[in-house]
């Protein structure tokens, strides 16, 4: 019998690994939609005027490096796979997000594209790169949101279900956009926003899509993964079932950006408490303003 | 003429990765055993590997020291 999952161990951590050293060799299959998918978070950098000498690319899977560098910002590197670390395009540490070997206040720029949704524990995760982070530092992460591969989600669902009276989780659970901003909050993170982008991608071909999830390491590694074999049947008419546009199936990338700052002394702030000049409950008694 | 392979010391880290490198599980500093090709974690007891210049931060992956 296969072990229960408990809420902390929803992803495989090792078939991670292994989709990231697979799809080292094949990224560049992938590159534009990665590529689309980073300038739009580094987009996020124009936004502000700081100036940033020491930059953590997490997952960048050679794409993200090479673009904070060309923005002048001295980058390091991680990641799960020893194959991807090698094609990072900046000195590259392996490392697991879930245990980062980064000493305390090591950045002053954190950037995940596309990198944290294998990750048991984000909370964690985010609070260790809170802690990389010097005072006053930005973490700048993108995630898939809800909505991400909603089409492949309910089609491959549909099909299975109809092929074998019952369906397993074959694309990975995503988090609500609502939640996000309580994360980074949760985390420590002054400051922290959570906005949506969507990137629509239009296959000719529907099995492309599922080549270039495995392309681009993101295949099914949900612990509860059904291992058997797929029916044979299951991605062709899956695929089939996917809704068109112009002859054309649409998948849906739904970005979830995340912005947090590790707390620093001349962030905006919160008054201190009884420090108001004024007293709330005068200002409520005040008669209304004349009609006029 | 010294056998390539053999005698070649294995590639040493880059000084800015090993500047902010610390034991993932102990958050302590580290030893870089520039022969061995290792970053050493006494607190942890664990010596992580180098290979081709990349440091393996993994404890799994992690050479256990002998206790003294």
């Amino acid at each position: 019998m296969q072990r229960m999952s408990d809420s902390m161990h929803v992803f495989d951590r090792a078939a991670v690994r292994r989709h990231r050293d697979r799809a080292a060799a094949t990224i560049g299959g992938v590159a534009d939609i990665l590529n689309d998918a980073a300038s739009r978070l580094l987009d996020r950098l124009d936004d502000t005027t700081r100036r940033f000498t020491a930059a953590l690319d997490v997952g960048g899977r050679g794409i993200v490096a090479p673009l904070l560098r060309a923005r002048g910002i001295p980058t390091l590197a991680c990641d799960l796979s020893p194959l991807m670390a090698a094609g990072a395009g900046a000195p590259c540490a392996v490392a697991d997000e879930e245990a980062l070997p980064f000493a305390p206040a090591s950045f002053d720029l954190i950037v995940a594209s596309l990198s944290l949704h294998w990750v048991n524990d984000l909370p964690g995760a985010l609070i260790q790169l809170r802690h990389a982070l010097r005072p006053d530092g930005l973490l700048l992460a993108s995630l898939p949101a809800l909505g991400t591969l909603a089409e492949l989600r309910r089609a491959l669902t549909a099909t299975e279900a109809a092929l074998r009276g019952g369906a397993a989780p074959r694309v990975s659970p995503f988090p609500d956009l609502r939640d996000c901003a309580g994360l980074l909050q949760r985390a420590g993170f002054a400051l922290p926003v959570a906005d949506a982008e969507e990137i629509a991608v239009l296959y000719a071909d529907p099995l492309r899509l599922l080549r270039d999830l495995r392309h681009a390491g993101e295949a099914n590694a949900v612990v509860l993964r059904d291992r058997r074999p797929p029916p044979r049947d299951l991605f062709p008419a899956a695929v089939a079932a996917l809704p068109e546009q112009d002859g054309r199936v649409r998948a849906t990338l739904r970005l979830a950006i995340l912005t947090g700052w590790a707390p620093g002394p001349d962030q905006p702030q919160s008054l201190r408490p009884g420090s108001a000049k004024h007293s709330l409950a005068e200002a409520l008694r005040a008669p209304p303003p004349e009609q006029g | 003429m010294p056998d390539e392979d053999a005698a070649a010391p294995p590639p040493p880290i880059d000084p800015r990765l090993l500047e902010v490198l610390v034991c993932p599980l102990t958050k302590t500093t580290l030893i870089y055993d520039r022969a061995a090709g290792e970053l050493i974690s006494r607190a942890a007891g664990l010596a992580y590997p180098i290979r081709d210049g990349i440091p393996i931060m993994l404890a799994d992956e992690a050479r256990r020291l002998e206790t003294p």
